[in-house]
């Protein structure tokens, strides 16, 4: 089903691996028993390898990715092992490999009508139109509420990324923040994080490198779980309030001190960023 | 999480070669009386509950005979330490220990290895070490694809200050444990205390307490270590516990989350971060969340039936919001299918008990069509999900005042 929605969209799917079903032909595509068989029957090496398989294949997968020269992943798949999570990361730090995830429902452009994974759905032009506005977020669903919510104020997006709803993800907001002020494509950047981890305030850090770079609309859902016990898991599994770390309070204020454009609700990202996309056209 | 009780922590660490205190888990106070005259001397009553910190919680006690073993047993059993009751405790010798270290290994999702934490003063919380005296406690960051040579961790513990027979015992258990780490998929093991005991001219470490927190994501491979896990930071209610095999049901499809709490407004909503937003945005409007509910990962009717059924069925819930962001993949038409059924079942009528549906997204028309058929409220793209939330706190607050 992703795959007939990313070719519906324009993105060239060249082929599939499933081990034991080579041979085979999935909406068109291909499919072999190994990576490596497919790079000689299509003459790859490939640009990009989706990591469509359950949980405790991922490690498996990815290895096999990497060692076959593909350096940009994406991995959909949640509740993938720790232990695991962090061998994949680690070995993809060394091989100089982009990984998007664990549990991301993908990347969109679209102005060049690429999708990479489920986000955007059967219906991506729903959500997403194009413009001058980069999106990340760390829940896949918001990534396209965002999209949806910006296309209903004549807004549109440059690049949409979904980083993983996992506490341990490859790329993290700050580098992608990084690579969307580097984008003469984007003008904006809106940001939804949530509690647990240190991503926001990794991500204040790096707003903070160049003050006067493309700026940064954000908000960190999740202010009223703070008055839950600690260690609740709401939604994801990354947002845990552990040992007071964590706390959207915190972030929010990491975030604010940065110079990023802070919303108080998820509804006022779209005033902020309509505001901040009219100053700038002015 | 997924905690085991130190009694099955500690049958592990013995089965790798680690060396843990005679001892046995007690069911009632004869029990523990027996245990301890079978141990002679000296025990430690120690209550069997998944959390670390019994000791600041007064469920560690000593006794000097059976008799006193089985008293402190009495007094322990059938209360509630750090949230969980006490269904037995673990009788143990009590050692003569010359120091007491402590050790942990922990998954550190900020550098995204494992970290292993070493110092000569155990027996204490670690987070007061660590706040009060960072320079005791010593860290070795692990590679998390390669096990440890056990020189790295002779290095760690004489940073720690140690040296002589003690350094080498308290290596050597300490690069047992990391294997132990490695090969359960811990998130954390944890060794507090180790004992240091003298043994004719030797030294001999022991683990004194341990603490083994593995990997819920893990458990499928795992399958022993799984039947004996307690999983979560809390006992789960017995609605969650109906909601987890809700969630174990078609595991291959749909994600199916459940936290009960005590407001009056039922959420089945998602994904993870909209479950967020909407729960942010209720509470804002001054409504109270009977539940944070996470539905999402294209789920089917009979799922969205069964979890819908566990939302409703919270004590006191007054009112319902079904509410997704635009969806990727979870369609309308069967969430709507899954929450009428739910609603018909358990005779909730829409004229008596509000329900607000802010469904966008796969196959939203068709779920439309029959909630509004139902005579439920619709709301679609052009609400927000925060306006959603303050819509269904409004009908809640004044059910008479319907659209």
């Amino acid at each position: 089903m992703v795959v007939r929605h990313m070719q519906a969209y324009g993105t060239a799917v060249v082929a599939g691996v499933t081990p034991g079903r080579g041979g085979r032909e999935v909406e068109g595509v291909a499919v072999f028993d190994t990576i490596a068989a497919a790079v000689s029957a299509c003459g790859g090496p490939f640009d990009a390898a989706l990591v469509s398989v359950p949980p405790l294949a991922v490690l498996d997968a990815a290895e096999e990715a990497i060692g076959a020269g593909i350096r940009f992943l994406l991995v959909p798949t949640e509740n993938v092992p720790l232990h695991d999570a962090a061998r994949l990361l680690a070995l993809a730090r060394e091989a100089q490999a982009t990984v998007v995830g664990p549990n991301s429902a993908g990347v969109i452009a679209p102005a060049a009508q690429l999708k990479f994974g489920a986000l955007g759905g059967d219906q991506p032009d729903r959500a997403f139109v194009p413009g001058s506005i980069g999106v990340m977020s760390r829940s896949g669903g918001l990534t396209a509420e965002v999209g949806l919510q910006l296309k209903l104020r004549g807004l549109g997006v440059s690049t949409a990324v979904s980083v993983g709803g996992d506490a341990m993800i490859g790329t993290s907001p700050a580098e992608l923040l990084r690579r969307f002020r580097a984008d003469p494509e984007t003008d904006l950047v809106v940001y939804v994080g949530e509690p647990g981890t240190q991503l926001e305030e990794d991500l204040a850090a790096a707003l903070a490198e160049e003050p006067g770079g493309t700026p940064l609309v954000a908000v960190v859902l999740g202010r009223f779980i703070e008055a839950f016990p600690q260690g609740t898991s709401f939604g994801h599994a990354a947002a845990v309030v552990e040992r007071g770390r964590g706390r959207p309070s915190d972030k929010i204020r990491a975030l604010a001190d940065a110079g990023a454009l802070v919303a108080d609700s998820f509804d006022e990202v779209f005033r902020l960023a309509q505001q901040a996309i009219g100053a700038q056209t002015r | 999480m997924a905690r085991l009780l130190e009694q099955h922590t500690k049958a592990l660490l013995a089965e790798r070669g680690l060396a843990v205190p005679s001892g046995g888990e007690a069911r009632t106070p004869v029990e523990a009386e027996e245990t301890a005259g079978r141990l002679g001397g000296r025990v430690v009553v120690k209550a069997l509950v998944p959390a670390n910190r019994r000791g600041s919680a007064g469920a560690i006690r000593f006794a000097p005979d059976p008799a006193s073993a089985g008293r402190e047993a009495a007094e322990l059993l059938g209360t509630v330490v750090c949230g969980w009751r006490v269904g037995s405790v673990l009788v143990e010798e009590a050692l003569e220990l010359e120091q007491e270290l402590f050790f942990s290994v922990l998954l550190d999702q900020v550098r995204q290895a494992p970290l292993a934490f070493a110092s000569a003063s155990g027996g204490v919380d670690v987070e007061d070490v660590w706040s009060d005296r960072p320079e005791a406690t010593r860290i070795l960051v692990l590679d998390p694809r390669e096990r440890p040579s056990p020189y790295r961790l002779r290095e760690l513990w004489a940073a720690a200050g140690l040296s002589g027979p003690e350094l080498m015992a308290a290596s050597a258990l300490s690069h047992a444990a990391v294997d132990v780490y490695f090969e359960t998929d811990a998130r954390l093991l944890e060794l507090n205390p180790i004992g240091l005991v003298r043994r004719g001219e030797g030294v001999e470490a022991i683990a004194v307490g341990a603490l083994l927190d593995v990997d819920d994501n893990a458990l499928p491979r795992h399958p022993a270590l799984a039947a004996l896990a307690r999983v979560g930071g809390r006992p789960p209610t017995p609605l969650e516990v109906q909601a987890r095999k809700v969630a174990a049901f078609e595991p291959y499809r749909g994600t199916a989350r459940f936290v009960e709490l005590d407001g009056d407004i039922g959420l089945l909503c998602g994904g993870g971060g909209g479950s967020l937003v909407f729960f942010d945005a209720v509470q804002r409007a001054g409504g109270r969340a009977a539940c944070l509910t996470e539905l999402g990962g294209n789920p089917s009717e009979e799922k969205v039936r069964r979890l819908a059924r566990v939302v409703l069925s919270c004590p006191g819930v007054k009112g319902l919001l079904v509410g997704h962001n635009i969806t990727n993949n979870t369609q309308g038409d069967l969430v709507a299918k899954g929450v009428l059924a739910a609603l018909d079942e358990l005779g909730l009528g829409p004229s008596e008990f509000p329900v607000v549906a802010r469904e966008v997204g796969t196959n939203d028309v068709e779920g439309r069509e029959l909630l509004e058929l139902a005579g439920i409220e619709y709301l679609g793209e052009e609400t927000t999900m925060e306006e959603a939330a303050a819509r269904i706190v409004e009908r809640v607050r004044d059910p008479a005042g319907a659209a």
